[in-house]
């Protein structure tokens, strides 16, 4: 039997408090209307994170892995991968992706918008740069972001905190793209490089992937929603939600979730907006069936699950003579560079990628890595390869834009499901060839670079499979309600009071990490929501 | 030297010696004396508390190497240890994977490799900020992202 969870129907209900549930649960709370966000995962604790143990390295093996299928927390759902060369990784928890991402934080680029005026494919977003552009702002002083103004690869834009340390690996990469005249930039980072509203500095302790014991990442359990919560808006933990259901006339009424009891609830409803990324959106909506929408809600279009787009993801690593103290800082952001993130036809692609320079790993990492790649050997010889790798290597990240596909997809699973029984996710995801070269040339250039900037040795491996960090296009937004899910601004063409504001609204993905533009859309769709208040189902 | 303290520890001493010739070919003390040998750790009691599931295949794998193997030559452990790592891939694997995780935790092992020992925070790293001037290149370069 479903229980009701309150006797009052709440205004807005949100789904997923990560980082642009919080985003938008924020925005909404001026209106001092009754906002409610369900979160299937618990609040995290700074003293809990890996860095805080001697043992840090291992735990990132184990509860703080960053593949959920691995990971296996209570609060995670599995997903069937096995159609897919990249795995889905993700966090479920107040923050969401943020507790466990590199904190990289471009924006989208201006053309990232235009893709198909400007190079002929994909589609347009029916928004652009220009619209987003004093929401990033709003985002970047929300979050807490550290980096230079001054990249003639971006419009004017000024991040409210100093960049973050180059350090050793930073300036001898930086050397590289240099004596090759190509572009290169300190890194936006979602990471405070000087004590900003409360919280204290980046102490450069490494791993920001596993969590940050000095609440220096800005992940939106400490951004966002001590300031929505003091607004007003209510956060439940460890409620994971089934369905949304409809009332007679089509409208969303409300949720069926499971409470951390795992006993059924209903929680009634007047708004529902998903925040739940390209994976957990798809899910519910297709979970949501009814007689009115036998394949699922808010998909007349049969859009909803298609599309899905990740970033492509290959590493190129250096080893340097000199000692780069690489482990130390963050690890995820340090310098990017665009040099070819435009598109070049002559490059054999249509689009780009963003370079990633990246710090290097912990001895235990390192010692692994070296055995997997056959570079450091158990027995006689280990000491002395490993302290030629171990804070003497440099990486590359290559990101690669994803351009959107109907045929990679996230369905519902047919047998497996989640603790509570809800039918989990399933990836169907096939490499392009314009994807597949567009790594290949990104990184042959890696290299090029590296070795540029002094290393000794160069490897490269890609297609990475541990890197489904960014999941996108899954319930894309347009004008149109037959090739989109939802509209300019978030709303569902089919349910006038369903709005989604993560990462499925994309309709391209860019070719960066895309955090920041996800927050930046929510803001949007928020702030679009408040002005059209009188009229919002119209 | 390990930094475990166990009083039921889940290996006999054959057992222990065994294993600790065993992982003294894994990862054999350094020349200058600086790193020593993974047989100085005490894989058994790390195995115990934190990896406990591994715990019965590492016996198994202590019984497979009993005696006389902690009295052979390196040499000799060696050539074995590399056998059977080609006959058991996954075990080996999974043992080495174990052996570094709690090797590469030792005070001693950091400090060697010029690291600190102990867990990063609150203590944290100084990196230097770097040398902006570098940009200079950069910022002479004409605008580089497109306009629509």
């Amino acid at each position: 039997m479903t229980k009701t969870a309150s006797d009052e129907p709440v205004d807005v209900l949100i789904i997923g408090a990560g980082a642009s549930g919080a985003a938008v649960a924020w925005s909404l709370a001026d209106t001092k209307m009754r906002i409610v966000c369900l979160e299937q995962g618990d609040w995290m604790k700074q003293s809990e994170y890996p860095t805080n143990k001697t043992d840090w390295e291992v735990q990132q093996f184990g509860p703080f892995n960053i593949d959920p299928n691995i990971r296996k927390r209570e609060t995670d759902y599995p997903i069937n991968n096995e159609g897919s060369p990249i795995n889905v990784v993700n966090f479920n928890g107040v923050g969401g992706g943020t507790i466990l991402y590199a904190a990289h934080f471009p924006r989208l680029h201006p053309s990232d918008f235009k893709v198909k005026t400007l190079d002929g494919v994909a589609d347009d977003w029916p928004i652009s740069y220009e619209t987003l552009e004093p929401y990033f702002g709003q985002n970047d002083r929300m979050m807490g972001v550290s980096g230079l103004a001054g990249d003639p690869m971006y419009p004017p834009k000024q991040p409210p905190l100093p960049p973050i340390p180059l350090g050793l690996v930073g300036e001898t990469v930086a050397r590289g793209y240099n004596k090759l005249g190509w572009h290169w930039w300190p890194s936006d980072s979602a990471i405070i490089s000087q004590p900003y509203n409360g919280r204290d500095k980046c102490l450069n302790l490494g791993p920001c992937i596993s969590g940050c014991s000095q609440g220096a990442k800005s992940s939106t359990d400490i951004t966002y929603w001590p300031e929505a919560i003091r607004a007003g808006v209510e956060l439940r933990t460890r409620c994971r939600v089934r369905e949304i259901t409809l009332d007679d006339q089509g409208m969303a009424d409300g949720v069926i979730y499971y409470d951390d009891q795992g006993e059924e609830c209903f929680q009634n409803a007047e708004v529902v907006i998903m925040a739940c990324n390209g994976v957990g959106t798809p899910r519910i909506l297709l979970n949501s069936k009814s007689d009115r929408y036998p394949n699922g809600l808010a998909n007349s279009s049969g859009l909803v699950g298609k599309n899905l787009m990740f970033h492509p993801v290959g590493f190129a690593s250096g080893i340097f003579e000199e000692k780069l103290d690489s482990h130390k800082g963050p690890q995820g952001c340090c310098i990017l560079s665009k040099e070819f993130y435009e598109t070049d036809l002559s490059r054999g692609f249509v689009r780009g990628y963003n370079m990633q320079i990246s710090r290097g790993s912990g001895p235990f990492h390192t010692a692994i890595q070296g055995y997997m790649n056959g570079k450091i050997p158990w027995g006689p010889g280990h000491h002395e390869a490993f302290q030629k790798r171990f804070d003497h290597m440099a990486n590359i990240g290559v990101l690669c834009e994803d351009l959107p596909e109907e045929c990679n997809t996230v369905t519902l699973d047919p047998d497996l499901v989640d603790s509570n029984g809800i039918p989990a996710p399933k990836i169907d995801y096939t490499l392009s060839e314009n994807s597949r070269r567009m790594l290949d040339h990104g990184l042959a250039r890696a290299e090029e670079v590296l070795l540029a900037a002094g290393a000794i040795e160069t490897t490269s491996s890609g297609l990475v499979q541990a890197a489904g960090w960014h999941l996108l296009g899954t319930a894309r937004m347009g004008k149109d309600p037959e090739t989109s899910v939802v509209n300019p601004w978030g709303r569902s063409h089919d349910v006038k009071n369903l709005f989604i504001v993560d990462g499925s609204i994309f309709v391209t993905g860019g070719g960066l990490n895309p955090t920041s533009t996800i927050q930046a859309a929510a803001l949007y769709i928020a702030d679009t929501m408040k002005k059209n208040l009188a009229n919002l189902f119209d | 030297m390990t930094d475990l303290i166990s009083t039921d520890h889940p290996l006999t001493n054959p057992q222990q010696q065994t294993l600790s010739a065993l992982l003294d070919v894994l990862i054999p003390a350094d020349d200058d004396g600086l790193m020593p040998s993974a047989g100085e750790v005490d894989l058994g009691a790390y195995v115990n508390e934190k990896s406990r599931d591994f715990l019965p295949a590492l016996i198994s794998i202590t019984d497979e190497f009993e005696a006389p193997f902690a009295a052979l030559s390196f040499a000799e452990r060696l050539e074995q240890v590399r056998s059977w790592s080609e006959v058991e891939p996954e075990l080996f694997q999974k043992l080495l994977m174990e052996t570094y995780a709690v090797y590469y935790q030792q005070g001693r092992v950091l400090e060697g490799i010029g690291s600190k020992a102990g867990a990063p925070f609150p203590e944290g790293n100084t990196v230097q900020s770097g040398d902006l001037s570098l940009l200079d290149p950069v910022l002479a370069k004409p605008r580089g992202y497109r306009r629509v």
